[in-house]
Parts: structure tokens; sequence; C-alpha cells
């Protein structure tokens, strides 16, 4: 029996301008999934996240999310479709209260009932924001923020979860606990797709990992086994 | 609701104001130009200070208001409120036209190419003579004092329409800053990155912030001119008497605030009047440059606005923080 994965890229090729830095990836991830991608910096990871969220100017291929067609859709309209994606860098409203960052992740949704309920579960997740709600998230520190733009995504309820290097810059004890919220998200339902430079860790929270370098995947399989790999091993975990 | 208190106690105050001047004075004129800056600066406070996309050409769509009533008035006879509206939409096309390629633009790019449309209409005003009149100027037609025509004897009535117009753009500002909208422009200025991801159309939304911009510039086009009586296109178009000075307002005053453009007309407006009264018989070019030191020093003193000396003057007496 097979199931129609939530998100299926095929044959993808993307860039910027005259630069193409994605050839021919082909990538899929199933509904109740933790995927991550692996690599060294400049290899694309973030452009396989950005040309979902069709924030990636040229892209030829097939980009399938439950039953749609992401290349029919702008970049403004992927929210709706259930795919929240966390950027790079800590993208909060500076000049917003944590609480006004969080409902306007529901912003595509704000007519549900149950967002009192959602930013519980935010809380609940990252309890630090319960206590810093009325604060401006421009004031709080970079592991805090992170978990603004984590938790505004969550806000969505979203199918898929985009997390591009969500813990870069961050100190080491933050870092875990943000993988162990990510562990959390997906244990609570959501699928996840995470590019992580942080390769031991990713594959630690991840159940399924490729790898990507120069723009093609060379690699693909369950966590533990892409942890074995001698390639995988050499290249970066410097072991 | 005690904003909303002190808000109409201000409207009162505003409209028992002219009663008190001499209504065939100097100062009933300068109070009504100032009101009128107010609002042109209330109006351009909706792209400029909410969307963060800082106009220097928002005389495009005040000479474009100015000219469509009064040319449907010389040539169709048809009243300037008709004249206002139509203007309105001529304005909010205007501004659409213009927002497409200009909005991608930032900052000083943006500013700069505004700069260029508004001096372009200007241009072309000053050539297209059949249709404007040309470099020669326009007066606007004796009509029959009525309210329809949009013709007083009195001074005193087009005082009580600026002040409807600055009280009207001023609750424009406010539904705006405070509904859906606001909010999306500010995620949009605090960082359009992630607005997009959160689902706003930032296009979309900046699109629509221009067009209103505009469309409310130009209909106080034509209140402006119905006082002015006379004008040429180098007046309603003018870049550093209208554009920058509309912006300057604003900013001074205390920009993205609802209270900003107020405060920035009824300092600078009067003041630059003063000056020129004071000063332009002892040398030329001098009350402009006193003009332009006493803004340098406030700017220096007040870099957000004046908004922000009543902000810590409030938490003063309130116990509470400036924000």
């Amino acid at each position: 029996m097979s199931v129609a994965p939530l998100l299926s890229i095929e044959n993808l090729n993307a860039g910027y301008n005259e630069v193409e830095v994605l050839h021919g990836v082909h990538l899929r991830v199933f509904e109740g999934e933790f995927v991550c991608i692996i690599g060294a910096n400049t290899a694309g990871k973030s452009t396989i996240l950005r040309a979902i969220s069709r924030q990636v100017p040229r892209v030829s291929g097939s980009l399938q999310f439950a039953g749609t067609d992401l290349s029919t859709r702008a970049a403004h309209q992927v929210s709706a479709l259930g795919i929240a994606h966390v950027p790079e860098g800590r993208q909060v409203f500076p000049d917003m209260t944590v609480e006004e960052n969080l409902l306007l992740g529901a912003f595509t949704a704000r007519t549900a009932s149950d967002l009192p309920a959602r930013m519980q579960d935010v809380f609940t997740l990252f309890p630090r924001l319960l206590e810093r709600r009325q604060q401006l998230a421009g004031t709080l520190s970079g592991g805090e923020q992170q978990m603004v733009a984590v938790g505004r995504a969550l806000m969505l309820k979203p199918k898929l979860l985009l997390l591009d290097e969500p813990s870069h810059g961050l100190a080491p004890k933050v870092v875990e606990e943000m993988h162990d919220a990510f562990v959390e998200i997906h244990r609570r339902g959501t699928s996840i797709l995470l590019v992580e430079q942080n390769v031991s860790l990713a594959l630690d929270v991840a159940t399924r990992g490729y790898v990507l370098e120069s723009g093609r995947i060379t690699l693909e399989g369950p966590s533990a086994e892409l942890n074995q790999n001698p390639a995988v091993r050499a290249a970066y975990l410097g072991i | 609701m005690k904003r909303w208190i002190a808000f109409a106690i201000v409207v009162v105050v505003a409209c028992l104001l002219p009663l008190a001047l001499d209504p065939r004075g100097y100062w009933i004129r300068v109070l009504t130009f100032t009101l009128l800056f107010a609002a042109m600066a209330q109006a351009w406070n909706i792209i400029g200070g909410l969307a963060n996309q800082t106009s220097l050409g928002h005389a495009a769509f005040f000479g474009i208001g100015a000219y469509t009533s009064t040319i449907l008035l010389l040539k169709f006879g048809l009243s300037p409120w008709i004249g206002m509206v139509a203007g309105g939409v001529f304005g909010g096309v205007a501004a659409f036209i213009i927002a497409i390629p200009t909005m991608r633009l930032q900052g000083h790019y943006f500013a700069l190419a505004t700069l260029a449309f508004g001096e372009v209409m200007r241009v072309i005003a000053n050539v297209w003579v059949s249709l404007t009149g040309g470099p020669g100027g326009t007066s606007i037609p004796f009509s029959p004092p009525s309210f329809a025509n949009y013709s007083f004897k009195l001074l005193l009535p087009h005082t009580y329409i600026a002040i409807a117009a600055l009280v009207i753009t001023t609750l424009i500002f406010e539904w705006i800053q405070r509904g859906a909208m606001g909010y999306r422009l500010r995620a949009i200025k605090e960082n359009p990155s992630a607005a997009e991801v959160i689902g706003i159309d930032t296009t979309r939304v900046k699109l629509q912030a221009a067009v209103i911009s505009g469309a409310l510039m130009a209909m106080l086009g034509t209140l402006y001119v119905q006082v002015a009586v006379f004008f040429d296109p180098d007046t309603v178009f003018s870049a550093a008497g209208i554009s920058i000075r509309v912006a300057l307002v604003a900013i001074l005053g205390g920009i993205g605030t609802a209270i900003g453009p107020i405060l920035g007309a009824f300092f600078i407006i009067p003041l630059e009047e003063l000056m020129n009264e004071w000063f332009s018989s002892s040398a030329a070019g001098l009350s402009q440059l006193i003009f332009g030191l006493i803004l340098i020093v406030v700017i220096l003193w007040r870099p957000h606005g004046f908004v922000t000396v009543f902000r810590s003057l409030r938490a003063k007496f309130t116990g509470g923080t400036a924000r």
C-alpha cells in the first residue's frame, strides 16, 4: 500500500538571476515525518525551503503539496495551504509584542475560533514566551526571538513546518531546548522539514535525512543510517 | 474611550477658534492653510508613516486634484464637489500606476522615484497648455456663492471645510492603523520577509495604502485651490512647496502617528508665515534661512517628532513610561 507524500519535489532546479543553486533535486516528506536536509554552507539547503515557499524567482520542476501544485501559488498564498516557514535568522516583528507576533502567525486563519487554544499550545511548548507575552519581540534574547518565530509558525496549525537553521547563532543550551521543542512539535503531529548545519543534532531529532552537496542530493536515508555512513561521518561529523 | 473624548474636545475647540479671528484678516487664512497642510500630511502619513515608503512626489496627486476640479468647472460647469470626487479617482489611479513599478523600491530609491514622478507631472502640466492653461496659470471662475457651488463670500466656510477635511483624513488614518490593514502594514514595515511567509500579500497592501493616500491627497488639492483661487503648475506640482513640505510636516510632527501631522502643521506653517512677515523686508532669503535653522534645531532636539514631547509630558503626569 503506498501513501501519497505530503510534499513531493521532483527534479527541482532553482536559482537567483544567472546563478542556478539547485540541480534536479528530488525530495519527499510523508505525513507525520520529521525530515532533515544536511549539508555544507551554500549547498542550497535554504533555497529548497525558499522554493517551497515560492520565494525563489527562478524555479523549474515539480513542487506538489497535499495535491496542490505549488507553482500555481504566490508566496503569500503558501501559508494558507498549511505550510509554515520559519526563515533563517530569528525573523520576528521587533516592535510588536510577543502576543502580537503570535497572532500575526495565524493571520490567514484569523477567523478561527481556537486562536486562544493555539496560543496556549505555544505557551506550553515555550513557557518563557508566556512570561514575556507583553514584551516587545525586539527586546528578547536571541533564543527567545527564535521561540517567537517558531511559535508564530505554529499558530497557523501547519501540516508542514519548514525550519531554516533554527539553531544558528544560539547558545548550546538554547539549541538543545529548541531541538527538544521540535521533537515535541513532531510528537504532537506536525510534519517537519528541517534545514540544519549542525548535522549531529539534526540527525539526532529527525527520522530521515537528505544530504545536499552543491545543489544535488547525494545521499538519503533514515537518520540512524546516515549517522553510521562513513562519508557523512567524515564530511560532517568530523569523525 | 478617553481618546475619543479628547478628540471631540479638540474638534470643538478647533471649530470655535476661527470665530475668534478677524473674518477678513490674515490669520484666518494662515489657519485654513495650516489645517489643509495637516490634512495633506495625514494623507501622506498613510503611505509614508504606515507603509514606511517616504514619498517625495505627493504634489503629483495634489496637482491632479487641483486641475481636475478646476478644468471640470471651467469646461463643463461642474461643481468643484463633483470635481473633487473625480480628482480623487484620478489621484487614486495615478497612485496605482506609479506604485506598481516603484513599490519594490525602498528608502532613498523610492523617494527619488516619486520625486521624479512629481516633477514629470509638473513639466506635463506646464507643456500641455490646451488642457491646463500652461505656465500662465489658472483662476477659479466666479460662481454664485452657495455650498453646492463651493463658492463663499467669506473665508470662514473654507476654514470649516478644512477642519472637516482634517478630521476625516485623521479618522481614515486611525481606522487603517487600528484595523487589519494597519497590522499588515506594520508587519511589512518591521520585517517584509516574515510578513510574506505568514501570508501577507506585501505588494497588494502597499498598493492599497498608496491608492488611498493618493486619492485623499488629490481631493485636498481641490480644497486648496478653492481657497487659493489662482494657481499655476509650478505651485501645485511643486516639489519643495508641496511634496517635501508635506513630508516634512509629518516627519517633524511624528511620522506614523495620528497626531504627528497636526502638530507638525501647526508648528511649521504659521512659523514659516511669521518668518516671512518679520524678515522678508530686511534681506532676501533671510526668512527662509532662519526658518531652515529652526527646523534643524527642532529635528536635532526631537528626532522622532513633536509627538515625543507630548508623550514624555503625559508620562510625567500619569507616572507611566514614554513610548
